[in-house]
Parts: C-alpha cells; structure tokens; sequence
C-alpha cells in the first residue's frame, strides 16, 4: 500500500514539519516545537490537519437506529445536531475502533472515525445492516478536517465568517454554506480544549489553512495533539483501546449503556466481568512510555502502560496504564519500571489536567 | 537546513561529540542531535567513576516523544558529570556544544580516537542521511 498524503502535504512540507508515517498517512508530527504546540492549544489556539480521519455518511429512514443499535452509547435519544462518542464493538464486546456520530437529521448521520481502522470499521459497518433501511457511504477520500482548538477557536471561527451568532454548544454540529462550499462544522475535539472541527472539500480546506496561518493561527502536529489528548486522559485506539479490551476494561463504562434495548455486544458485556482497570499515573522523575512495566508496591508486575509522555503544562511523566483487575491494589500505590528501576508513581483519580471546553 | 559543527570536535555516526584534551574526552550530543529530537526534557547521565565502553550507552536523552540512548564515543572511566543537565535538559537544545556538555571521560584506549570522525566527515555523513 503507498503512503497517502492529505490536501495539505505540500504546505506541511513548505512549513518544514517534522514529517512521519502515521495511519498510512505521510503526517506532520511538530512544526517548531512540541512545547509550543502543545501550549498555544492550552492559551490560545491551534490548527491541526486531521483530513486523515474517516468519515463514513448513513442515510435513509432508520439512519439513526441503526448507529444506535452499532455503538455501545445512547444515540436513539441524543438531540439533533448532538455529537456522541462512543466505542464501536464486535459481538464479544472487544473494541473495533471508537468513534464520534453526528446527528445531522433524522435521517442523516456522520461517522467519524480513527484513519487506522478506516478499512476495518466499514466492513465491520455494513456487514451489520441487515434489514435496517439505510444507504452507508465511505467518503474518507473525499473530505478534508482542519481542527481548531483553544480557548480563542470561537473567535478565529467567527472572524473567518464561517460562524455567527446562533447558539452552537459544545458537542453539537452544524451544516452551512460558505462561499460556495458546503462546511460540517462539530465544536468537538481532541484536546479538551473548546474547538471546532471542519469537515470540508480539499480545495476549502487549502484556502482556509493558509488563511488561518496567515491570521496569526498556528498550526500544530500530531506530537502535540497526543500530548494535549493524553493530558486530559483521553483515550486513543492502539494504546488504551484495542481488539482485545472491551469498553469496562479501558475506563469507558460510561458509554455502554444497558438500558438500551439492543446493540452490538450488548449481551456479551452484561456478562463480562473486566480484566482490566485503566489507571492514570504521573512521575517526579522519569517520563513513562509505552509498554513499561507497572508495578505495584511490593514490586509485582501488575500491567503496562498504555501511554505516555512528558506532560507539557505540569513538567511531570504521565500516563495511562491497563492493570489487570484482580492485581489492582487498594492502596493505589504504584510503580513505574525504567530502565530496570523502579520509581514510584502518583495515582490520579481524575485526567491530569482540565482542558478549557465549555 | 545547516548544522552547526564545530571543527575543533570529533564526532560519531550516532549523533554525540567529543572534545579531546590530552587523555581526556568531554562528551555531548550535536546541534544536528538536538534538532532532530525536538524539545529535549529529560537526561540520565551515568555516576563518576564507571568504566564506558566505546559504542556502548552511557545514558539516555528523552523529548517529549522520544527515547534515544546515548553512546559512549570511547572508552574509559568517567572523570566528571555535567550535574546542573538533568534539572535543565533544555540546555541540550539550546547550548549543545557548551552548556549541554555531558560527561569527561579519561580515555583508557587512546588508539580509538583515530575511528572518530572529523567535522567534515560528520558533515558528508549527514548529507548522506
């Protein structure tokens, strides 16, 4: 398979990004510094080209009982022009990919999804259709996603014009015309910050990259946006979710709803009793990473992190870890093994930081 | 884009420089290191005295991102840790050649210097990169 690149390949490389394989995309990792990516989504805002991700339409007269019925959260009941994130599951729970679905009608829905499960999930999809009435539609090669985040987005999305003044919450999506370009506008994101996602035509989103960079916006890299969404402990596919974790092994039993009348997994998981426990870790000294042992006090391995980073906004090591359940120990004391040392790890109830989304 | 490299240094393919003074090597990591690991937040260094094995790691730098270990340009035993580098990693980013020196190592197989690589050796080989 050859690399792909997004709309905006050639401008990255103008730019100079640090350049990298990543869910075979060709993907700026960092323009200037992680640092300063990372800080300027926290203090001002951001623009990351995101046109890798997949977007999947599902049209027709049971659209949104059937995304209701393929995910494991409440979708049947979420307003109109509401996002909803959700795991997407197999019939034994374990985890496809997650994704977010966007009620855009009755009879209309967006799927996005990760662009490494791009393949996997649109089989998975519409091997699961069955009698319901819809029309899916792959169009991941047809759309291009600019993400602006930080607390000023609201107001660099308004100066463009492609925002007024109606009332657009957090979590919700709207379609609009803008200059002869039909735009999908979500205020979601993967910072935690306030931000909005532009699912647009490739010739739009090159005029509106420029015209952001050129109004002062940064652009910034996938380096940074793992740092910004592991800051605020959110989960990514490969790491802490994966083909072989249900959502109650990985922190996300909020998002299964049993009360729902039927969906995918649903009988699996009410019998599933988790094996592992997603817990969230920070160093004094040391950065954790991927795959390092996670221990408990009297030095048992007890799982591994799943991911990990020097955080930007407290100077700590932080990280995500699946332990097994049974080994989880209640006086939540851990450590971290580096390099055949082990240092001792705070535990944190909470995400490390809280992102500024409203 | 252009690399700072000094030509009083020595270098290696992997990326670390060595200042020598007689029998003794002051090493660190180049400007060309230091660019391609981004924002560099964290250093380990070895303890004075250990015996360093040329090739071998003495240490590990991390980015935020990414962890590269360091290799020992030569062999010998470990005369002086730039202590102040692991509370101000940053130093490795901003001052590689000076502030962001690591170690002193009095060499113990002075013959190995003639495997290093001059400043125009390590130029042609990172044009070849």
């Amino acid at each position: 398979m050859s690399i792909q690149k997004t709309s905006l390949h050639e401008e990255h490389l103008a730019l100079n990004a640090k350049m990298a394989p990543f869910a075979g995309f060709d993907m700026p990792l960092q323009y200037t510094s992680v640092k300063e990516e990372v800080m300027v989504v926290r203090n001002a805002a951001g623009v990351f080209d995101v046109s890798h991700m997949g977007e999947f339409f599902v049209e027709g007269d049971d659209a949104v009982s059937f995304v209701d019925f393929i995910m494991t959260n409440d979708f049947k009941n979420a307003e109109m022009l509401k996002a909803v994130y959700s795991p997407l599951c197999r019939d034994n729970g374990t985890v496809i990919d997650d994704m977010i679905c966007y009620k855009l009608g009755e009879k209309r829905v967006l799927i996005c999804v990760n662009a490494s499960n791009i393949q996997k999930d649109w089989e998975w999809i519409n091997t699961k259709v069955g009698q319901f009435k819809v029309k899916l539609t792959n169009k991941s090669d047809d759309y291009s996603l600019l993400a602006i985040q930080g607390p000023e987005a609201e107001a660099i999305i308004k100066k463009a014009g492609i925002l007024g003044n109606q009332d657009f919450p957090y979590y919700s999506i709207l379609e609009t015309d803008f200059q002869g370009e039909h735009l999908i506008i979500a205020r979601t994101g993967y910072t935690g910050e306030d931000g909005f996602e532009v699912f647009s035509s490739h010739a739009f989103a090159k005029k509106f990259w420029k015209e952001l960079l050129a109004t002062g916006v940064k652009p910034c890299g996938l380096a940074s946006r793992d740092v910004l969404r592991l800051e605020v402990c959110y989960p990514l596919y490969g790491h802490e979710l994966n083909d072989e974790v249900t959502p109650l092994d990985a922190g996300l039993g909020w998002t299964v709803k049993m009360d729902k009348a039927e969906f995918i997994g649903k009988s699996a998981l009410a019998e599933y009793k988790p094996k592992y426990q997603l817990v969230r870790l920070s160093l004094e000294k040391g950065i954790p990473r991927e795959g390092y042992a996670v221990l408990d006090s009297n030095n048992n391995i007890i799982g591994k992190v799943t991911s990990g980073t020097m955080s930007v906004v407290t100077g700590k090591g932080i990280a995500m870890a699946l332990v097994e359940k049974e080994k989880n120990p209640k006086d939540k004391k851990y450590l971290i093994n580096i390099r055949n040392q082990n240092y001792e790890a705070t535990f944190h109830q909470k995400a490390f930081i809280t992102g500024g989304h409203k | 884009m252009a690399h700072n490299i000094p030509t009083e240094l020595k270098y290696t393919k992997d990326h670390e420089w060595a200042k020598i003074e007689g029998d003794v090597a002051t090493i660190g990591i180049t400007d060309f290191a230091q660019s391609a690991l981004g924002d560099i937040v964290f250093v380990e260094l070895p303890e004075s005295g250990r015996t360093l094995t040329a090739h071998q790691t003495f240490g590990v730098v991390e980015s935020i991102k990414s962890v590269s270990d360091l290799y020992s340009p030569v062999s010998g035993t470990v005369l002086e840790v730039n202590s102040s580098l692991p509370d101000a990693p940053e130093l490795c980013n901003a001052e590689p050649y000076t502030g962001a020196w690591m170690i002193k190592v009095k060499l113990s197989n002075v013959s190995e210097l003639n495997s290093l690589l001059s400043a125009t050796d390590y130029q042609n080989f990172l044009s070849t990169l």
